[in-house]
C-alpha cells in the first residue's frame, strides 16, 4: 500500500507538494505586504525598522497594533473556513456545503444581532461567548435533526439549511426592528476584520488549532468517509462515533471566527474546491492545501478591502468574493473540475 | 430507483391526494380572503365577491387583498417549480433558485436600479420613497435574474454542461453578484436602505394586479411547457450516460429545463423579491407527502407552493399589525419546523 503511494507520488503527488509551498509562500508575502500597504505606506526598510526595534512611534503602533494582528486573524480565519468546508463537504458528500450550511455562522449572527439590537447595554465584550453559544446551539440542533450524524448526509445537509434560514429570517426581523444601527450592523453582517486586535487573534486561533490538528489527526477516517459510508463501515470505522467527531471538528473553527470576523461568506464553500483543482493525493494534503488556500484567499482580500477604496473600508467577503469568484469560474470550466467532488 | 419503489408498492388511487391539494389550496386562499388587519363581517366579503357590497368593502377585497393574494399564488407556484426543475437537472437536493445565481441577479439589478433612479432622481439629499420609480422594480428584477441565468449557461455550455459544472459555476457567478450587490448596498448609506430591505426579505406588501398580470403569462406559459418536458424531467435525475441510454437528447432537454426554471424564478423574484425558502423547501415536502409516487410530485409541489406562499402572507399581515412582518421572514420562521418535522419523522 505504502509502496503504491510513493510510486504514485512519483508523478503525482510533487505537484501538489510543490503547490502547498507556493500556496503558504504567497500568504507570507501577502502578510508581508498587507503590513506596508494602507493609509501610510511603509517601505520595506522602514518595515524591517519597526519590525526589528518596536518604539512607541505611529508606525510601530501601526504594525504592531493594527496591521499585524488583523492579518493574522484573518490568516487564521481563512484556514479554519477552509478546513471547516473541506470536513462539510466530505461529511455530507455535497459540493455546495460550506460553513454557512451546518447554520453555525447564522446562530451566531443571529445571538450577536439580538444582543445588538435588544440589549445595547450590553459591553461587545462579550459578544464572542455569546456568539460561540449561538453557534454551538444551531450545531446542535442541526446535529439532532440528522440524528447524531447517523441519519443519511441528505438530513445533515437539509437540516443545517432549514436552521440558518430560520436563523437568517429571525436576523432579518431584528435588523428591521433596529432602524438607525442598521447600516453599521451590515456591515459587520458582510465580514470583516477590521480593529481586530491581539486578543480577537488570541480567540481565534485555539478554535482554528483544535479544528486543524483534530482533523489531520483523523485523516485516515476522513479518507475512508471519502470513499463511501459503506467502504468505511467495512473498514472498521465506528460511524456513529466518527461522524459526530468530524462534524465536530468542522464546527469548531466556524463557532471562534463567526464572533470576531463576522460570517465570511464563500472561503468556506470554495477553498475546497480550488484545493481540488490541484489534485492533492489523500486528505491530509487536501486538508492542507484547503487551509492554505483559505488562508490566501482571506488574507489577500482584507489587504484588498482596506486598501482599495481609502479612506473607507469594504466588507471583506464581498472582496473575497470578487477575486476568489471568477477563479473559481474559471476552475470549474476546466477539465479535472468533475473529479473533484465525486472522490 | 424511484420507479422500483413504486412497483412493490400497490397502485393507491391518486385522485384523493391531487383534490385534498387542490381543497387545500383553495381553502388557504379563501381563508387568506377572509381574513384581514381590517375586520369585514363575511358576509360583507360574499356580497362584495358576487358584485355588490358597499364602497369601502370593495375597494379593500378587489384592490388589496385580492391582487396580493394572487400575485402570492403565481409568485408560489414559480418558486415551487423552479426549486424542482433545479433540484432535478442537478441532481442536487440543496439546489433551489438563490443557489443558482437567479435571485442575485435579479438583487443585484434592483440595487443598481434604485441606486441610479435616487442619483438621477434627487443627487445628494434623501429624496421621499414615493419618488422611486417602483413600477419598474419587476421588469427590472427579472432581467437581471434571466441575464445572470443566460451567463451561467454560457459559462457552463462551453464545456458538457453537466449537473455539477453548472451547479459550481452558478454558486461562483451567484456569490459574485451578492457580493457586488452588497457592496453596493453597504456602499450607498442612504436613508432609503429600508425599501431595499424590504424587497430583500421578499415583501407582497401592495402587490396591484399590475403585479398578478405581470406575472399570470409567465405561469401559464410555464405550466404548458411543463407538460411536453414531464418524460424528460424524470429521466434528466438519472446519470447523463443512463439518460441518454433512455434515448434522451441530454444537453437540449438539460437546456430547456434550465432556461423555464430561470425565467419562472427571475420573473417572480422580480416581483416579490427573493423568498428564499419556497423553491428550497416546497419540492421536499411534495416528495414527503407523495411517497413513493414521483407523477404526483409536480402537481403536489404546486399546490404546496400555491398554499405556503399564501398562508405565509397572511400569517405575516395577520401578525405584523401595522407594520408587517415580510412573507420571506415568515414563510423561514414558520416553514423550518415544519421541515424539521418531517425530517425527524422520515427514517
Amino acid at each position: 500500500m505504502k509502496r503504491a503511494a510513493a510510486r504514485l507520488g512519483s508523478h503525482g503527488s510533487l505537484r501538489p507538494t510543490a503547490w502547498a509551498i507556493a500556496i503558504t509562500g504567497a500568504t507570507a508575502l501577502a502578510l508581508v505586504l498587507g503590513l506596508m500597504a494602507g493609509a501610510r505606506p511603509l517601505t520595506p526598510g522602514q518595515l524591517l525598522g519597526v519590525l526589528l526595534t518596536p518604539d512607541g512611534k505611529i508606525d510601530s503602533i501601526l504594525v504592531w497594533t493594527l496591521r499585524l494582528p488583523r492579518s493574522l486573524v484573518a490568516t487564521a480565519a481563512g484556514a479554519g473556513l477552509g478546513v471547516s468546508g473541506y470536513l462539510l463537504q466530505t461529511l455530507t458528500r455535497n459540493p455546495l456545503a460550506g460553513p454557512g450550511l451546518t447554520g453555525v455562522s447564522a446562530g451566531a449572527v443571529a445571538t450577536i444581532v439580538f444582543c445588538f439590537v435588544f440589549m445595547p447595554w450590553l459591553s461587545s465584550a462579550f459578544y464572542p461567548p455569546i456568539g460561540l453559544l449561538g453557534g454551538l446551539a444551531a450545531a446542535a440542533v442541526t446535529f439532532w435533526i440528522a440524528r447524531g450524524g447517523r441519519g443519511r448526509p441528505l438530513h445533515l445537509a437539509l437540516g443545517g439549511i432549514s436552521v440558518s434560514l430560520f436563523l437568517g429570517a429571525l436576523t432579518t426581523y431584528f435588523l428591521m426592528l433596529s432602524g438607525p444601527q442598521v447600516p453599521s450592523l451590515l456591515f459587520w453582517l458582510s465580514g470583516g476584520f477590521q480593529g481586530r486586535s491581539w486578543s480577537h487573534l488570541a480567540h481565534v486561533v485555539p478554535w482554528v488549532a483544535i479544528g486543524l490538528a483534530g482533523a489531520l489527526l483523523c485523516r485516515r477516517v476522513i479518507g475512508l468517509l471519502l470513499l463511501s459510508e459503506d467502504a468505511a463501515a467495512g473498514m472498521g470505522v465506528n460511524l456513529a462515533f466518527w461522524k459526530p467527531v468530524v462534524l465536530l471538528l468542522a464546527v469548531l473553527p466556524v463557532a471562534g471566527i463567526a464572533p470576531v470576523a463576522g460570517p465570511v461568506a464563500f472561503v468556506g464553500l470554495a477553498s475546497p474546491h480550488l484545493a481540488r483543482f490541484l489534485q492533492p493525493q489523500g486528505p491530509g494534503a487536501m486538508l492542507a492545501l484547503s487551509a492554505a488556500i483559505g488562508a490566501f484567499v482571506t488574507v489577500s482580500a482584507d489587504i484588498v478591502a482596506r486598501t482599495v477604496a481609502l479612506p473607507r473600508e469594504l466588507p471583506v467577503s464581498i472582496v473575497a468574493a470578487l477575486i476568489g469568484g471568477p477563479v473559481f469560474v474559471y476552475l470549474a470550466q476546466s477539465r479535472s473540475a468533475l473529479s473533484g467532488v465525486a472522490r | 430507483m424511484s420507479t422500483a419503489v413504486v412497483e412493490t408498492r400497490p397502485r393507491r388511487n391518486p385522485v384523493p391526494l391531487l383534490v385534498s391539494c387542490g381543497l387545500l389550496a383553495v381553502g388557504a386562499v379563501l381563508l387568506a380572503v377572509f381574513l384581514g388587519v381590517v375586520a369585514i363581517a363575511p358576509a360583507e366579503i360574499v356580497a362584495v365577491l358576487t358584485g355588490k357590497g358597499s364602497g369601502e368593502a370593495r375597494s379593500i377585497i378587489l384592490d388589496i387583498r385580492l391582487p396580493r393574494i394572487v400575485t402570492g399564488v403565481l409568485a408560489g407556484i414559480h418558486f415551487a417549480i423552479a426549486g424542482l426543475l433545479l433540484q432535478a437537472i442537478t441532481r442536487n437536493p440543496l439546489a433551489d433558485p438563490s443557489v443558482m445565481g437567479v435571485s442575485q441577479g435579479a438583487t443585484l439589478g434592483v440595487t443598481l436600479f434604485l441606486l441610479f433612479s435616487v442619483y438621477l432622481n434627487d443627487p445628494g439629499s434623501t429624496a421621499r420613497v414615493t419618488a422611486l420609480p417602483l413600477e419598474w422594480l419587476p421588469a427590472v428584477g427579472m432581467l437581471g435574474g434571466l441575464l445572470a441565468g443566460a451567463f451561467i449557461y454560457l459559462l457552463a455550455f462551453r464545456r458538457d454542461l453537466g449537473p455539477l459544472r453548472v451547479t459550481l459555476c452558478g454558486v461562483a457567478v451567484g456569490s459574485i453578484l451578492h457580493a457586488l450587490a452588497i457592496g453596493l448596498i453597504a456602499g450607498w448609506g442612504s436613508a432609503r436602505i429600508d425599501v431595499l430591505l424590504e424587497w430583500l426579505a421578499g415583501s407582497l406588501y401592495a402587490r396591484s394586479w399590475d403585479h398578478a398580470l405581470f406575472l399570470a403569462p409567465f405561469t401559464v406559459a410555464g405550466l404548458l411547457a411543463l407538460y411536453p418536458l414531464r418524460r424528460a424531467l424524470d429521466l434528466l435525475q438519472f446519470d447523463p450516460a443512463v439518460a441518454r441510454s433512455f434515448g434522451l437528447s441530454y444537453r437540449l432537454h438539460f437546456s430547456l429545463a434550465l432556461l423555464l426554471a430561470c425565467g419562472l424564478a427571475a420573473s417572480a423574484v422580480g416581483v416579490v423579491g427573493p423568498i428564499v425558502f419556497v423553491g428550497l423547501i416546497v419540492p421536499h415536502l411534495a416528495r414527503t407527502v407523495t411517497r413513493g409516487r414521483p407523477a404526483l410530485v409536480l402537481p403536489a409541489a404546486i399546490a404546496l407552493g400555491a398554499i405556503v406562499v399564501t398562508l405565509a402572507d397572511l400569517v405575516g399581515r395577520l401578525a405584523g399589525r401595522a407594520d408587517e412582518i415580510p412573507i420571506g421572514v415568515v414563510t423561514a420562521i414558520c416553514g423550518a419546523p415544519v421541515l424539521i418535522a418531517l425530517l425527524r419523522r422520515v427514517p
